[in-house]
């Protein structure tokens, strides 16, 4: 199992923004989390690459478990994922290059190993007559391309997609997710929250709803029938 | 983790690159408020060789009555020189001590054949010291003593200068230390203050860092290097700028420039306070990573 929520629940002063989640995650999968704003998504994400840990249960995470964890694991346990934000998140001041040279900078990896790896994903993702731009200089798009050429240039195990197209057009949203069925196709697993798993064809992933906290009885939500 | 390292150093020079103005009007604000320190450490070093210079000669002169025969005076100065903290002790006759006058003042020679042949110089005994015995209580002490002595006409010793002086290296000396440590803390704060916000300014640098996966110490070291960097470089700043004033004003008033090991000091102390205050600014500017 490459995710297990075990009872998990996170109280913020007495109230509950995850309550008793239990939750089991196969490599390769694709899962689809969605639900009103504030229901917990990102904090369920938080969980995950552990920059926040449960008030009680326990989560484990690619043999990393919340329980047993230290400091110095955390590097460790992130860069086997990768995670992708409505926001973009690129830093300002570094070239399309350097943003996705980032994870691999941080990690240690000989700047030759670098320039290759970058090279290749920025052509896989036609993106590399950008790679001396600013992210300023890029449209919506362009920067949640490039935020996801970071999250996937260390060769995560999972990729984390919390409301990756909330702040693009519908064209460009259905181009983001399509890349995101592409690099699970290709066998990682990706979890992705947001508010309209409409967007996710029927078939291609596993559905999950979360209101207040908890994932709600598939059956009550009028979604997709699979669940 | 040689590539890990020389990426930790290429962020923090981007970083101190990014705002180059800010860090250099921090850097002469630093190296200002240092010289004034310097400036302490040159008087007090100054001060501290001339009371030792001073005290290498402090020595007590005795000036004996005109009728005291020779027989006398050497049975006196056979005496003294027995006492606690004497480490010699020498006789001066009235013919040695007109020669002596004749070449030390030779213009006022003519004084003494103005005075004509009856009129000579007293007799003296000159007492140098043991090292230890050379603090002003130690002197007045054994001063007393030797005064109280027959054929003892009058004492000269450096009564009137050497209290002051002490007592001025004395002070100098603590207000050294309490400028230090006045030094250490406000630099310490200062640092402290701009790495806070740095950190603030790069937060989402910081965040994503952690993020993707990098070790506390490579997102800490760029803020560490410049703090560190800050006191180094301001420290040694402060001593270039003092060099320059101390050169300027060498000829008008003589003095030494400090020594090496005191150098040495003014930068470790710039070092320590710039490492501690960016460990301070961490501590208190590092967020954890939020989404
Ligand atoms: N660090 C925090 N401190 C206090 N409350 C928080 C914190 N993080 C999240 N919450 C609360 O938990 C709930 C779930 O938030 P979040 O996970 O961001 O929801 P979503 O991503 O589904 O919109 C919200 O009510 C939010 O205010
Ligand atoms: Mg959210």
């Amino acid at each position: 199992m490459m995710i297990t929520f075990g009872n998990v629940s996170r109280f913020y002063n007495n109230w509950p923004a995850l309550e008793s989640i239990n939750l089991q995650v196969q490599p390769g999968e694709f899962l689809v989390v969605s639900g009103p704003s504030g229901a917990g998504k990102t904090t369920l994400f938080r969980h995950i690459w552990m920059g926040d840990l449960p008030s009680t249960g326990t989560v484990e995470v690619a043999g990393y478990r919340s329980d047993r964890i230290r400091k110095s694991d955390l590097p460790f346990l992130r860069r086997k994922l990768g995670i992708v934000f409505q926001d973009f998140r690129l830093l300002p001041e570094r070239t399309v290059f350097d943003n996705v040279a980032l994870p691999l900078q941080v990690a240690g990896t000989s700047p030759k190993a670098i320039r290759r790896r970058v090279f290749a994903l920025l052509a896989e993702m036609e993106l590399n007559h950008r790679r001396g731009s600013f992210p300023h200089e890029l449209s919506g798009g362009e920067q949640q391309r490039v935020a996801i050429a970071r999250a996937m240039v260390a060769h995560p195990v999972i990729l984390l997609a919390d409301e990756p197209t909330g702040n693009l057009d519908p064209e460009v949203s259905r181009m983001v997710i399509d890349l995101l069925i592409e690099i699970n196709r290709s066998g990682t697993a990706v979890i992705l929250a947001t508010h309209d798993p409409r967007q996710v064809p029927a078939g291609t992933a596993r559905f999950l709803y979360l209101e207040r906290g908890r994932l709600v009885n598939p059956g009550v939500w009028d979604g997709y029938k699979q669940l | 983790m040689i590539h890990l390292i020389r990426n930790a150093i290429h962020e923090g020079l981007l970083n101190i690159r990014r705002k180059l103005g800010s860090f250099l009007i921090t850097l002469l604000m630093v190296s200002l408020s240092f010289m004034v320190f310097d400036i302490f450490l040159i008087i007090s070093w100054n001060l501290g060789t001339a009371l030792k210079d001073e005290q290498e000669n402090v020595g007590i002169e005795v000036f004996l009555s005109d009728n005291i025969t020779e027989v006398q005076a050497v049975i006196l100065a056979d005496i003294v020189s027995g006492m606690e903290g004497v480490r010699s002790v020498y006789y001066v006759s009235p013919e040695e001590a007109e020669a002596v006058f004749r070449a030390d003042l030779p213009e006022q020679a003519d004084l003494l054949t103005l005075l004509g042949p009856q009129f000579h110089l007293p007799p003296s005994i000159q007492i140098s010291l043991h090292p230890d015995y050379r603090t002003s209580e130690k002197v007045g002490a054994l001063a007393r003593t030797v005064s109280g002595m027959d054929g003892v006409e009058d004492i000269v010793y450096g009564k009137e200068y050497l209290p002051g002086l002490t007592r001025a290296v004395d002070i100098l000396e603590k207000l050294v230390i309490l400028a230090g440590l006045v030094l250490a803390v406000s630099l310490s704060l200062v640092v402290a203050n701009t790495v806070r916000l740095a950190v603030a300014r790069r937060a989402l640098t910081v965040q994503i860092m952690s993020i993707v996966g990098a070790p506390g110490w490579f997102v800490k070291v760029p803020f560490l290097g410049e703090g560190l960097l800050t006191g180094v470089a301001g420290a040694a700043g402060s001593l270039l700028l003092t060099l320059a004033v101390s050169w300027m004003l060498s000829s008008s008033l003589p003095h030494d420039f400090l020594p090496g090991r005191w150098i040495m000091l003014v930068l470790i102390l710039g070092a320590s306070s710039g490492a501690a205050g960016s460990w301070i600014g961490m501590k208190s500017g590092i967020p954890k990573p939020r989404s």
